[in-house]
């Protein structure tokens, strides 16, 4: 290898210049770190740019997205980021999608446009999304996340030769398992017992808030408290208690007469009845009712008269706070406060915006929202004996607020680019994934960025697994029996295989099926396979292969072909990718040294230790069983150590490891009530 | 406008959970003065803009080059032939109303003799782009005026980043991983009291199922000890036996241990008893720093540090201050307020000790006994376990042949891991070299690449030698790459550089977090990067 076709040396080079000018490059996200990777894009040279995003413009987005002005506040972030780059950069072509990645128009071909994918995400399921359209078109994905001073920045590839072999390839997005960051609580932790502040918060904000101000028709677990479970006994003649109906407005109740029923209902009346479930309290400390006159203070019955918008010129409906001159987002409210916050900021929902009333979604960027689930969680928190929160802090929790500089999404837009520029160099085998420490923390390898070098896939990962085949094949004069014999058995030498796809088709073999079984396995095999259960097995379907014997796990996906040669292809069809060994317990064999080209594994360049583990929120906050569990938003989390959990999604894609990793998890298991 | 006092918490608030109010505070008073306007002096200055930063002033006398269009997302094809400082000035402004902002049309390296007070207005400097003989110069008049110097620099795919200032110290290291520090293995008479004041087989089994753990693990400590000859747990056969103790005082309900959760702690807790947190070792050298010797100028800091250093060989016997706050613990709540409470008495009166020492010092050296508030002592106590000092040898010192000597270059050529980036320290530095003789930077010029890469070859052989080693440890091909890039401050790297220069300034202003002890090369190349301290 001369020196001239190194890395750095063709890093200037007019070559390079060329293919970034040309190369179509996807960003997903046009937040944070998409407003610095836009930027450093097209001053790097690049001009043929995509942009998603669905977001629109926030306040708290100007301390680092730094493409928006006050002005654009409300507007999209893709339009207007575009349009701010194209500023700068005329003859950038940008385009600009402002939607869900998720949606269906960006699909596999719409993926297979690009020379690389670049992510700037806040979330761990869009990242899978987009980690999985990836794989399946082919296209290199640079993946990124920040917090705080955190971050960093990976790539994933699976690189294919002319015959469709997986020559080189990374671990993908979802490989390595993942610290969860989903916090999930005992669903009886949060509606009879709670035990620390975040429990009145997530109440406060998911049952409560959800309750008064939400759709009716989703249904939140506040009122199921009393009814399932122990609290059978307690119930008596409680029926009307329990009912959604008590949290509906009357037609011709004031909304101060509703805002203090409902504060009796909820912090004195629930109160008395959960204090009446006696087992509860055996080994815990009972909770007290609050009493709204005692509560309020000085005996005046506050508000009494109070106008909504009140006297401190704040508009009606926009913050409860302001319309009762309460200030200090961190200090923690006296308890009057709190409920005077409470009773005001109910009415400013239901006078000053009684169209969202039964629409609304907590949004942390909304100062009413924030304020009543501050107020809330803090007199739930007093029946409880718990510590109370300011504003800022509550927001910061009820959000999932993750810290966010401009400096950190700088130096990620630049790393990010960086790799891209490798990529497209061809020199993949020079990719790092880098990490952005806080400060030098190891004394002996003094360094602020860590690189080290792709992880290798493993096996038995449930998005990439190497053991993703390609099988050309005429679906439509195919039966199931030829498929069997010919492909998974004779080809993957599976023994007693089932099948499967997330549509619903489903065959099996083996011991342990009863007569029916078989017989409704067998009338399956002389059916063409586009004519099988689930819609078919026709193009495009993903199969999911399983030997459990073996211990083998692959997915095949089908390419619909008519036109065989059958001199060419005398088993009219074609296996793609690397054939897995199917005698081993893992197909561990189709690592990146397939049959075509050297192994192009690098030589790892960083043997240190020194890798950055995100400090999450501790997992240990409490994880109950399946049906047992509150789950409260995903930490939106940038980084993706920290982030992904590898619960199978609701495409059902993500096999059994993913459903096992999950249980791995760090678990405490508080005492269900 | 109505909203305009919650606007800018808004507008701050990720950042504010980062560095809180007085860190934003800090952020919001502070000034910089920043040499040049190339992109990696703007990326800097963007991100300082940005997070709410008081003003600044750029100093440049260059004019906007068309090639200045595709480094610099602030500039447009309006601004070719306009000063680049009054440019930039320009719209970096807008990025943040309230940010006052200035330029100065004069080349860096002439301010530091024709203007050198102007650095005096400054909480910060940052130059950018600058050589080696320049910012000696600098570094000089920055110490002068006291004001803190960070250098950073972008040339071609390597980045280089270093501070210059005699000392900074930080109180709010924020560490990773906080210790808790509970006293277990050494209680004070209040908290045994307080842990001999229950007893075990008398209590109900509700209570008994709330005794906070910090208290069973004092309460096997004292049992152990009076068995053991007055000796905590050793080993890890004497660890299990405590263990196996503690799992013998819990409950049983028909003959199976009772479900008890303050025992459970107990036992996953253990370990605070066992190997209690001593006095970092980063706090160890502030304590024996010499300037703890505190005379009439010295800094609040050092007082502080000096009567922390005299409550730790007194009242403390060998023990920081007590923190004071609490882990949560299976309790009930009256238990669990009563333990906090004892905690917070016994810290207090540490902080009242410690109050005492810094007023007699204060005494000592003529100061008014209240010109350090309380809230500051306070604060400082709530930190004594994260204390930093960094310190920087001066530029002139670092390059002067009989430091670098010293061999820390010379060390890291050797060390296979190091051995690249040191390289790319001695290039960056033979560079200047070169420059500083032919007036020019290598490969600026095309067609002269071979001649130029044997003059900065020799160039080079220089620099190492002063550094003790021998330029033959120099990749060829890296000599190489310095050419062929010509001194080309590339984007992407501005804005690695830019960012990393930025966040480093953060640290510095708000005295949050550790800054980068030495010189940072960034190799962009290898996506490697190194810290030397010379």
């Amino acid at each position: 290898m001369t020196v001239s076709s190194r890395w750095p040396s063709v890093a200037t080079s007019s070559q390079l210049k060329e293919k970034m000018q040309r190369a179509k490059v996807l960003c997903v996200g046009a937040g944070g770190i998409g407003c610095e990777l836009l930027k450093t894009l097209v001053l790097s040279g690049f001009e043929d740019i995509e942009v998603i995003d669905m977001d629109t413009i926030e306040t708290s987005n100007l301390n680092r997205q730094f493409l928006f002005r006050k002005h654009h506040v409300g507007q999209s972030k893709a339009q207007v980021a575009a349009e701010a780059v194209r500023v700068f950069r005329p003859n950038a072509q940008i385009s600009v999608y402002q939607g869900n990645v998720k949606e269906s128009r960006f699909d596999k071909a719409f993926f297979q446009r690009f020379a690389i994918v670049l992510n700037g995400l806040d979330n761990v399921e869009a990242r899978r999304h987009v980690n999985r359209l990836c794989l399946s078109a082919g296209t290199p994905l640079i993946e990124s996340g920040t917090e705080g001073y955190l971050g960093q920045v990976t790539v994933h590839y699976r690189l294919k030769n002319g015959a469709g072999e997986i020559q080189d390839a990374t671990e993908c997005f979802e490989c390595a398992p993942k610290q969860s960051r989903t916090k999930t609580y005992p669903v009886c932790t949060i509606r009879n017992t709670p035990e620390k502040p975040i429990h009145c918060i997530v109440w406060a904000k998911e049952l409560l808030f959800a309750r008064l101000f939400g759709r009716p028709d989703v249904a939140t677990d506040l009122d199921e408290a009393a009814a399932g479970e122990e609290g059978a006994e307690a119930n008596g003649d409680t029926g009307d208690h329990i009912s959604a109906s008590a949290f509906v407005r009357g037609p011709d109740e004031t909304a101060d007469t509703y805002a203090k029923r409902i504060f009796c209902r909820v912090f004195e009346e629930d109160i008395n009845r959960v204090l009446s479930m006696e087992d509860l309290w055996e080994t815990r400390e009972k909770p007290k009712p609050l009493h709204l006159a005692d509560t309020l203070g000085d005996g005046q019955p506050a508000l009494q008269n109070g106008s909504v918008g009140g006297e401190h010129g704040a508009a009606a409906g926009e913050s409860a706070c302001k319309a009762l001159g309460i200030s200090g987002a961190h200090r923690v409210w006296s308890l009057a406060e709190c409920a005077k916050v409470f009773l005001e900021s109910i009415k400013q929902y239901l006078e000053g915006r009684p169209t969202e009333v039964g629409e609304a979604v907590f949004d942390k960027e909304d100062d009413l929202a924030v304020e009543f689930v501050t107020a809330a969680a803090n007199l739930r928190a007093a029946n409880y004996g718990i510590p109370q929160q300011s504003l800022f802090i509550t927001k910061g929790m009820a959000g999932n607020i993750i810290h966010a500089i401009a400096t950190t999404n700088a130096i990620v837009g630049g790393l990010i680019v960086v790799e891209a520029m490798k990529i497209l160099a061809g020199k993949p085998e020079c990719s790092k994934a880098t990490f952005i420490l806080k400060h030098v923390t190891n004394p002996k390898a003094k360094r602020l960025l860590n690189a080290i070098s792709p992880g290798e896939p493993n096996p038995n990962c449930a998005a990439c697994g190497t053991a993703r085949l390609e099988l050309l094949i005429d679906t439509a004069k195919t039966s199931l029996e030829d498929l069997l014999s010919k492909v998974v058995k004779k080809k993957l030498s599976l023994v007693e295989p089932t099948l499967r796809t997330d549509e619903g088709f489903e065959y099996e073999e083996g011991e342990g099926l009863d007569d029916d079984e078989v017989a409704g396995n067998k009338a399956k095999l002389p059916i063409m396979l586009d004519q099988q259960s689930g819609g078919g097995l026709k193009h495009g379907t993903v199969l999911h292969v399983e030997d459990q014997v073996q211990e083998f796990k692959v997915q095949i996906e089908f390419s619909h072909k008519e036109d065989w040669d059958e001199e060419q292809d005398p088993e009219f069809f074609k296996l793609g990718g690397s054939v897995p060994q199917a005698t081993s317990k893992s197909a561990d064999e189709a690592g990146p040294s397939s049959a075509a080209g050297p192994s192009t594994a690098p030589a790892d360049e960083d043997d240190d230790d020194d890798i950055v583990i995100m400090d999450g929120p501790s997992a240990a906050d409490g994880v109950g069983t399946d049906d047992d569990v509150m789950i409260v938003d995903e930490v939106k989390p940038p980084t993706m150590l920290a982030a992904a959990d590898i619960a199978p999604d609701a495409n059902g894609s993500a096999g059994k490891r993913g459903a096992d990793a999950d249980l791995e998890g760090p678990r405490k298991r508080r005492k269900a009530s | 406008m109505a909203s305009t006092p919650k606007a800018p918490a808004k507008k701050y608030d990720r950042q504010l959970r980062i560095w809180g109010a007085h860190g934003q505070q800090a952020l919001e008073t502070a000034r910089a003065c920043v040499l040049g306007s190339g992109c990696t002096a703007t990326e800097a200055l963007k991100n300082l803009v940005l997070g709410g930063i008081a003003g600044f002033t750029v100093v440049d006398n260059v004019i906007v080059q068309p090639s200045d269009l595709g480094a610099n997302f602030l500039l447009e094809s309006a601004s070719l032939g306009k000063s680049r400082a009054a440019a930039v000035t320009e719209l970096l402004a807008e990025l943040n109303e309230g940010v006052a902002s200035s330029y100065i049309e004069e080349a860096p390296s002439n301010v530091i003799d024709s203007n050198p007070a102007l650095f005096s207005e400054f909480q910060l400097v940052l130059a950018t782009q600058m050589r080696e003989q320049d910012l000696i110069r600098l570094d000089e008049v920055c110490r002068k005026y006291n004001v803190p110097l960070l250098i950073a620099r972008s040339y071609g795919l390597v980045g280089y980043l270093r501070a210059s200032l005699p000392e900074h110290t930080v109180i709010e290291s924020k560490p990773d991983n906080a210790l808790e520090d509970l006293r277990l293995h050494n209680p004070w008479p209040q908290l045994q009291e307080l842990a001999d004041s229950i007893d075990l087989d008398a209590i109900d089994d509700v209570t008994h199922r709330h005794i906070p753990y910090a208290l069973i693990l004092l309460k096997g400590a004292q049992k152990w000890c009076s068995e053991h000859s007055s000796k905590l747990p050793q080993n890890a056969k004497e660890k299990a036996a405590f263990k196996q103790m503690l799992k013998s005082w819990q409950r049983s309900a028909e003959g199976f241990p009772a479900d008890e959760e303050n025992f459970d702690e107990a036992l996953s807790n253990a370990h605070k008893l066992f190997s209690p947190p001593s006095i970092p070792s980063e706090v160890r050298s502030v304590l024996e720093d010499d300037a703890t010797s505190v005379g009439p100028h010295s800094t609040d800091f050092w007082i502080l540090a000096a009567a922390l250093k005299r409550f730790i060989d007194g009242e403390g016997q060998g023990s920081l201050p007590l923190e004071g706050s609490i882990p949560d613990m299976t309790s009930t709540t009256d238990m669990y307020l009563q333990l906090q409470r004892t905690y917070w008495r016994k810290a207090e009166a540490d902080a009242a000790a410690v109050e005492g020492h810094v007023q007699a010092l204060l005494t000592s050296i003529g100061r008014d006994v209240q010109s350090i508030p309380h809230s500051t002592i306070l604060h400082f106590m709530k930190n004594a376990r994260n204390l930093r000092v960094v310190r920087y040898c001066t530029l002139e010192e670092e390059v002067a042949p009989e430091r670098a000597k010293r061999g820390v270059i010379r060390q890291a050529l050797a060390a296979e891991d190091q051995s690249v980036n040191a390289s790319l320290y001695i290039l960056l530095r033979a560079v200047d070299r070169f420059q500083a003789t032919c007036g020019r930077f290598p490969g600026a010029l095309t067609g002269e690449l071979e001649e130029d890469t044997a003059v900065l070859k020799a160039r080079m052989a220089s620099v190492a030698a002063d550094c003790g080693a021998s330029a033959a440890q120099v990749p060829d091909d890296y000599v190489e790459e310095m050419v062929r890039c010509g001194a080309a401050e590339l984007h992407v790297m501005g804005a690695i550089m830019g960012g990393i220069a930025a966040q480093e300034i953060i640290k510095f202003v708000t005295h949050q977090f550790v800054p980068v002890p030495g010189v940072l090369i960034y190799n962009a190349m290898a996506s490697t990067s190194s810290v030397f301290v010379p």
